[in-house]
This record gives C-alpha cells, sequence and structure tokens, in this order.
C-alpha cells in the first residue's frame, strides 16, 4: 500500500487534494446556505406567539409571564438581548443560529430551526 | 475482436460482478452510499487492455448486476447505468488523452467522480426533481467519491504492478502506467 501512494503522480495528488477542498469547501457552504431560510418561533406559556424569520435583522419585545423580554434577530442568529427575571440564564445563553433558548421565569421558549412548528404533537406545562 | 479478447473480457466481467455482488451485501449507512469497488476492475482494464475491454466490462457489469438483484430497467438500474458509462467513458478520455499524467490513481478519482456527477444528474432528472436537494448532497456524495475513489485507484494500482510483473507476455496493449 505504501508503495502504492508512493506511485502517484503529481497530478494525481493535486487532484486529490482539489477534490477534497471542494468538497469540503462545499460541505460548509451548503450548511450556510440551507440555515438560511429558517424559522424563529417564540412560544410564551406554550402557545407559539410569533413566527420570525431569520434573515430579517429585528428586535421585538416579548410580554412574558413575569415581565419583558427583548429578543434580538441579527445576521441569523438569535439571543435574548434583556430579560426580566432574576438568573438571566437566557440572555447568558448568548447569540444561537439552531436550537432553543429557554427563559423559565417567563415561560418563553425560543425555537430556530426550519419547519418546526408543524411538529408540535402536544405541549404540557 | 479476437478469440482471446474475449476470453478476458468474459474473465474480467465475472471478476466485476462478484465485486459488485459483494458490495451490494456490505451493511452500508445509506443505501445510496457504495464503495464501486467493481470500478478497480474497469480500471485495471483500461490501463491494460484499452477502452473497449473496459466498456465491454462495465456493460456486462450493470446489466448482469442488475438482472441478478432484480433490478433490471428499473430506477436503480438507470442510475447504475449511465453512472457506470460516464465513469468509463471520462476515465478512457483522460487516460487516451494523457497517459503519462495521471496514474491509476487519478484515473480512480476521474471516474468516482463523473460517475457520481452522471447519478446526481440521473436522479435529479427522473426522481428528485428539486434543485435544493441535490445541492445539499453533492458535497457529501463528492467527498465519499474522492475517498473511495483514492482507496479503489491504491488497489488498482497494486493489481496492475502484479499483473504487468507475472503476465508480462500475455498481456497485449501494454501501456506502463
Amino acid at each position: 500500500m505504501k508503495e502504492a501512494i508512493r506511485n502517484t503522480t503529481t497530478a494525481d495528488r493535486i487532484l486529490f487534494l482539489l477534490l477534497i477542498i471542494a468538497s469540503v469547501a462545499g460541505l460548509v457552504y451548503t450548511r450556510e446556505a440551507f440555515s438560511l431560510g429558517s424559522d424563529v418561533v417564540v412560544e410564551v406559556n406554550g402557545r407559539p406567539v410569533y413566527t420570525l424569520s431569520l434573515d430579517t435583522n429585528r428586535e421585538i419585545v416579548i410580554d412574558g409571564s413575569h415581565g419583558r423580554t427583548v429578543l434580538e434577530i441579527k445576521n441569523s442568529k438569535v439571543r435574548m438581548k434583556e430579560a426580566d427575571c432574576n438568573n438571566q440564564q437566557c440572555a447568558k445563553q448568548g447569540w444561537i443560529s439552531r436550537g432553543t433558548i429557554v427563559c423559565l421565569p417567563n415561560r418563553i421558549v425560543v425555537i430556530v430551526g426550519s419547519g418546526i412548528t408543524k411538529d408540535i404533537d402536544a405541549i404540557t406545562g | 475482436m479476437q478469440l482471446q479478447d474475449k476470453y478476458r473480457i468474459a474473465i474480467l466481467s465475472a471478476y466485476a460482478l462478484a465485486l459488485h455482488g459483494f458490495e451490494a451485501m456490505l451493511p452500508s449507512p445509506m443505501p445510496w452510499l457504495r464503495f464501486g469497488i467493481s470500478n478497480i476492475i474497469t480500471l485495471t482494464a483500461l490501463v491494460l487492455f484499452g477502452f473497449r475491454t473496459a466498456m465491454m466490462i462495465t456493460l456486462i457489469r450493470v446489466m448482469l448486476g442488475s438482472i441478478f438483484s432484480g433490478t433490471f430497467l428499473g430506477p436503480a438500474f438507470i442510475l447504475s447505468l449511465g453512472g457506470g458509462l460516464a465513469g468509463t467513458i471520462a476515465m478512457g478520455t483522460v487516460f487516451s488523452i494523457s497517459r503519462n499524467i495521471f496514474g491509476p490513481v487519478g484515473l480512480s478519482l476521474i471516474g468516482a467522480l463523473f460517475h457520481n456527477a452522471a447519478q446526481l444528474f440521473f436522479a435529479y432528472l427522473l426522481f428528485i426533481q428539486r434543485i435544493e436537494a441535490v445541492l445539499l448532497i453533492s458535497p457529501v456524495i463528492l467527498l465519499i467519491g474522492t475517498l473511495t475513489g483514492f482507496a479503489n485507484g491504491l488497489v488498482a494500482d497494486i493489481l496492475i504492478k502484479n499483473l504487468l510483473k507475472k503476465e508480462q507476455d500475455s498481456i497485449q496493449n501494454v501501456v506502463q502506467a
């Protein structure tokens, strides 16, 4: 096997590297391209209140059961900018581009993903 | 076509078919993920015996392989045929244009690339028809194809070297790889 690797021509190696680079670049690019167009769903008390696009930068104020929280969407990422609660867990979580932010005192759940609202069977709580 | 060519094509086709069948039995995380090990035989035939032999082997392998696995003229057969033809034609063209630039590994990479490209094209044309899905899957296929193509190329290289060493007299149309 070692001998076979040594037998490869320069063109072979360049082609191999090019293909690897192209496919890895393609993987990264498609991941980026397809994270666009996903939704941000804000739920308060288990009910979807807002469905927002991840592509538009904006700030919205959400009335939770404890107080007001400010959600910021910027550059396809989401964060809880301010929260009126004691532990500030949601604000500390910072920017996310997928997954969830949960603010328990306010009963606010922010979900990032595409087509998520349709799949929820039931919400307890 | 001489009688000796026919024997050679028959034997190499049998090898390719055996590898093709063996590969179909290997467990695979995704149904479309294949190593393409029968391409080793196609590549060896191309380098040692020329394009026509390689093409005959590919056609026989695709036809008989699909008949044995019960997919003859089905969707999998169209993908297999398109991929096999594109890969063999690409390898043959590159080999005839530039004999000494690419070794078996490079040829195998080119074959894998065109095989996958043709399969994606036919899959898009006939079945998927959603360009996002094709774009999403193509880097994955390209990466896997490059890795398996590289491995196949190394095996073909060893095979070609050993065959040349042992069967120097009986191999016609020899081109030093």
